[in-house]
């Protein structure tokens, strides 16, 4: 059994030269061949002289294009290949830290479900795309320049100096779009949720009659948000305008330079000398130059989408307790004593549940009890650390050891019981170590015979509960908590759902148990309370 | 009638639409054109200027080079514009869509637009709303790559007709495969991955429902093995959908080259109007691609689409006359009639199961089918229906929904016209009045994630207080002091009943905590069965 304590904390990985990188270079490299061939052509017109000659130079111009082809889906397959590893490793780590700490970290199941696999899902694009987008866009303008200068260095020095307005430009509008952004988030934020809010709001906006006056807010606020994302979008757009600005603007000032430098008209001293294959080669060329720079543009909203997923998910895992701190060397043997001093739960700010103070001796059988929302299975979870602990002690054998110490010690039967995909038997034995099969004699004293008789052992089993009912889950988790062999149990409600015969069953098997366990039942059960040799009643 | 509400909201935006649409154009035909007259003009003046200064003199220089300069202008404004009347169409059109179609999920029968009201079913429809909005940005990048095609062809046209003929075949396929093959094929590693999701979810839920034997077990390793099934299964339906992707740009990469090809084998023409061509259908063919796009999202914007008109199937709300004023309710438990005089205070008891949030949600015109078939002033509650009985029930569910907005905001949904005096009176009743004074923007504190967290009995409260102000003859009342602790809970069973003796209100409660039980001047139990000790 590897401990989740020891798992390495997942993360993100930087952005870096990777194999997607290399596949949108090579895209350039096929760019390149396309405007040799193509500059080649342009100048030996017309092709019909040398048949051999133009064929090749065609071919050059479709084998240009296919490089391009086949280099762009690398690019694509190889950023996805590593979004997926990142994906699953990330599933694996995370969920091994999110799952047991869900309480710990005061959250419903639905949000960490919103982080656990629509956040990593949201990390996708920004890994796949953007990151080696990125990259390829800092390295593919100076391959580009460089093949240019190799037919001509002017145009090459024009589409490089065009980097410093533009990077300016990119600077400034980048700066204006997030100032306006931040100005707008707040508002943006609580409205744009206004609509699903109250679509989820509809029953009690229907019982007060509020459905025609909630419409028109919706309205409103649905222009309101209209409003204040044109605002935005108009300096976002801005910042893309300038890219496509200069995109535009250097293939323009290419081609007027070459082509008065041909004309032999040029307002200054030539630099170089020009033909048409050169210039050719050189016009063709320009669209690649700021081309990375589009494509990164286009994957933008990836990389916010991204950030925001990974913000979110940083923040979930600095919530998380350290689970590394293992405690005490491992103790065996029932506990003579188990006790908590001024235990105090608290699950939201301010509603403290306790303080509870208690002391059990082991062996022995004793319950808990209280009215619902007493803190009875928050005394059980806080015993174990699983549940947020304000202040309070917790002993053992009159040494005072972190909840984390606890639960190697503990068999818990709680209110559901999680099933693993496998067969009833399995399930039975999550908890225990040795391969031994479950006694028949206990899975019917603990009330599952009659499902074992109907449907087997064997029964496969998945995750949602196949057919078997919240009674039926319940009591697997007993029956595993019991055969775990753990020298202490932590039970709620174990004899609830039950008929009374089968509570009876229960409740003598417990105290058969109790004479070398230390056990602890929340519960309402008169029956079970009587049969305790200690109660705690919560209030 | 989905389809009718986004015309028409559509519609309110025409102006935008047309001239998005006719931007996008203008930019798409720039694009070609500064290519192709860079093209054209550069070959010109190596042409010119190779014959010497005589020529290079005749050579019209200027028009060109104008013409160059200006196109890039042109396009980049082109964009511009585009991107921002086609946002705006989009945005516009859809704050009117959103009213709508609450309003349409809002005059349906209570129990099936509750149905689609739980917080998941309310997530997936605003993200259906949200994909209609881009279907119609990219509704107006349509015209633009049909522009782009056709400025291609003109382009082709320059270098001769069997240029053009086999330039306008490229399109051809590119369109076929792009818009009729892509989305076909793409669809089904989709509808994969979207089913992987989803069977992830509901298994990832199920651990966390129960996450407390993972830890203690330290079963981690087994059940990450376990979701690993459905995490591989979404890694590979990504990477096919990827490929598939792939698959199709780089086969539109492809025939982009031959086509360029093809018009430089086929052309008749001089240099420099091969090279217009030639670079022109480049650029054309770049911007008719986006044909693709816009069929394998349109797919996405259908789908929702589809998921939203169920909406408009749904039945509408019956009614049935006014209830008079004054009128007592009846209801049958255990086949006896019991009647309840207005103004009558009543507690309901029975263990859990026996249906008492059942009855007070029929009661409220939420549900419909309580046993007791509660009537009042002689006409069943079923029968009523929400739209009757909502003006006689002011009811606070167990489960205390607030709404996304302010203190304020939340207190107005009683009725219209809530004063801030009476929302104070209302607060002072339900206890909540100096935590609402305590807080830092008071009534009109945004509560919510990034406002103040209430507590589960805060909430109780203020969903107290807002029926409180509702002013109708009868409170329905579940659970309202779940989460008290004893002192609070003692001086809410005074306020309460201090204001219900001023108000000559009805209450039915149901509360199995013993401090409210003395506000109740009688007790029917529910279900037969005595409720549990303690």
């Amino acid at each position: 059994m590897t401990d989740s304590d020891t798992r390495t904390a997942p993360e993100v990985p930087r952005p870096s030269l990777s194999a997607a990188t290399g596949w949108w270079l090579a895209d350039s490299l096929g760019a390149v061949l396309f405007a040799a061939s193509l500059a080649a052509i342009m100048g030996n017109w017309p092709l019909g002289s040398d048949r051999v000659a133009a064929l090749w130079l065609l071919a050059g111009l479709v084998l240009g294009g296919a490089i391009r082809a086949v280099a762009q889906g690398l690019a694509a397959q190889a950023g996805q290949v590593a979004a997926n590893r990142v994906k699953q490793d990330l599933h694996r780590n995370l969920h091994g830290v999110l799952l047991p700490t869900r309480l710990l970290r005061r959250r419903l199941v639905g949000e960490d479900l919103r982080l656990a696999v629509d956040d990593v899902e949201a990390l996708e694009g920004m890994i796949a795309r953007f990151n080696p987008q990125r990259s390829a866009a800092l390295l593919s303008p100076l391959l580009i320049a460089a093949f240019i200068a190799a037919a001509s260095w002017f145009s090459a020095v024009i589409l490089l100096a065009t980097l410093i307005p533009f990077s300016l430009g990119m600077a400034l509008a980048g700066m204006a779009g997030k100032a306006e952004a931040d100005r707008q988030m707040l508002a943006l934020s609580r409205l744009s949720g206004l609509f699903v809010d109250r679509v989820a709001s509809l029953p009690v906006i229907l019982s007060f009659a509020a459905e025609d006056r909630i419409a028109r807010q919706i309205g409103d606020a649905a222009r309101e948000v209209a409003e204040r994302t044109m605002q935005i979008l108009r300096i976002a757009f801005a910042s893309s305008a300038m890219l496509e600005f200069f995109a535009a603007l250097s293939v323009a000032l290419v081609a007027v330079y070459c082509g008065f430098s041909l004309l032999g008209l040029l307002p200054f001293p030539a630099p170089e000398r020009l033909d048409l294959q050169q210039a050719f080669f050189a016009l063709a060329l320009a669209p690649e130059f700021y081309l990375g720079m589009r494509r990164l543009a286009a994957a933008y909203h990836d990389k916010q989408q991204g950030e925001a997923a990974q913000r979110r998910i940083d923040a979930a895992l600095a919530e998380s307790p350290a689970a590394g701190a293992a405690g005490p060397a491992a103790r065996s043997g029932t506990p003579a004593m188990l006790a908590c001093t001024g235990l105090t739960v608290e699950y939201e700010a301010g509603v403290p549940i306790g303080p509870i103070s208690a002391a059990w001796q082991g062996p022995g059988l004793h319950a808990v009890t209280g009215q619902t929302g007493a803190g009875k299975s928050s005394l059980l979870r806080g015993l174990v650390g699983l549940a947020p602990v304000k202040a309070g002690e917790i002993w053992l054998d009159d040494q005072a050891v972190p909840p984390v110490a606890l639960r190697h010690l503990v068999g818990w039967a709680g209110q559901g019981a999680m099933l693993l995909p496998g067969t009833l038997e399995q399930n039975l034995t999550l908890g225990s170590q040795t391969a031994a099969t479950v006694p028949d004699e206990l899975i019917t004293r603990c009330g599952l015979g009659d499902l074992v008789a109907a449907r087997g052992l064997a029964l496969v089993i998945d995750p949602r509960g196949s057919g078997l009912s919240g009674g039926e889950r319940r009591r697997i988790g007993l029956i595993r908590a019991i055969f775990s062999g753990r020298p202490v149990l932590l039970l709620d409600e174990p004899t609830a759902d039950l008929d009374p015969v089968n509570a009876a069953r229960v409740i003598a098997l417990l105290h058969e148990l109790s004479a070398s366990r230390l056990i602890v039942a929340a519960t309402h059960d008169p029956a079970l309370v009587a049969a305790a040799v200690s109660t705690v009643a919560l209030s | 009638m989905i389809d009718r509400l986004l015309a028409e909201a559509v519609d309110g935006q025409k102006r935008a639409a047309r001239i998005a649409a006719a931007l996008a154009m203008l930019a798409a035909i720039a694009g070609v054109a500064l290519l192709a007259t860079s093209g054209w003009f550069l070959t010109g003046a190596a042409l010119a200027g190779a014959a010497g200064l005589g020529a290079a003199g005749t050579f019209n220089y200027l028009l060109p080079s104008a013409a160059i300069r200006a196109l890039a202008i042109v396009r980049t404004l082109g964009r511009y514009g585009e991107r921002l009347y086609g946002h705006r169409a989009a945005l516009f059109a859809l704050a009117r869509l959103r009213p709508a179609l609450f309003h349409l999920l809002a005059s349906s029968a209570p129990t099936l637009a509750l149905q689609r009201s739980g917080g998941e079913v309310a997530a997936s429809l605003g993200s259906d709303v949200d994909a209609l909005e881009s279907g119609v940005v990219r509704q107006v990048t349509l015209p633009a790559a049909l522009a782009a095609g056709a400025a291609g062809v003109v382009a082709a046209l320059l270098a001769g007709w069997a240029a053009a003929l086999a330039f306008v075949a490229v399109l051809g396929v590119i369109y076929v495969v792009g818009r009729l093959g892509a989305p076909a094929v793409l669809a089904r590693w989709r509808r994969d991955h979207a089913q992987a999701l989803a069977a992830f979810k509901r298994d990832y839920a199920s651990y966390a429902a129960n996450p407390e034997e993972i830890a203690i077990y330290g079963l981690a390793d087994q059940v990450s093995e376990a979701l690993a099934v459905h995490s591989r299964q979404i890694a590979q339906t990504r990477l096919a959908l990827v490929r598939g992707e792939a698959l199709i740009g780089g086969g539109q990469v492809l025939f982009t080259s031959l086509g360029v090809a093809a018009i430089l084998a086929l052309a008749d023409s001089g240099a420099a109007l091969a090279a217009l061509a030639a670079l022109g259908a480049a650029a054309a063919a770049e911007g008719w691609s986006g044909l693709t796009r816009i069929a394998i999202d349109r797919q996405q914007v259908d789908e929702a689409r589809g998921r939203l008109a169920g909406l408009a199937d749904l039945p509408g709300r019956i009614g049935g006359a006014s209830i008079p004023p004054g009128n007592g309710i009846a209801m049958t438990i255990d086949g006896t009639t019991h009647d309840l005089p207005p103004g009558a205070r009543l507690r309901l008891a029975g263990g859990s199961g026996t249906g008492k949030s059942r009855l007070l949600a029929t009661l409220a015109g939420l549900r419909g089918d309580a046993p007791e078939r509660p009537a009042i002033g002689g006409a069943v509650a079923a029968d009523l229906g929400l739209d009757r009985l909502r003006e006689t029930f002011a009811y606070a569910p167990q489960d205390a929904r607030l709404i996304a907005g302010t203190v304020a905001d939340n207190l107005r949904l009683a009725r219209p016209g809530v004063t801030p005096d009476a929302m104070w009176t209302a607060l002072r009743t339900a206890c909540l009045d100096d935590m609402v004074r305590a807080l830092p923007a008071g009534l009109d504190q945004w509560l919510g994630d990034d406002g103040a967290r209430l507590s589960g009995g805060q909430r109780k409260r203020l969903s107290l207080a807002r029926a409180l102000l509702a002013g109708r003859p009868w409170l329905l009342l579940d659970e309202p002091s779940e989460g008290l602790d004893l002192t609070v809970e003692d001086e809410l069973a005074d306020r309460l009943g201090q204001w219900l003796d001023q108000t000559g209100t009805g209450l039915i409660l149901v509360s199995h905590r013993p401090g409210l039980h003395r506000l109740a001047d009688r007790t029917w139990t529910l279900g037969g069965a005595d409720e549990p000790a303690g």
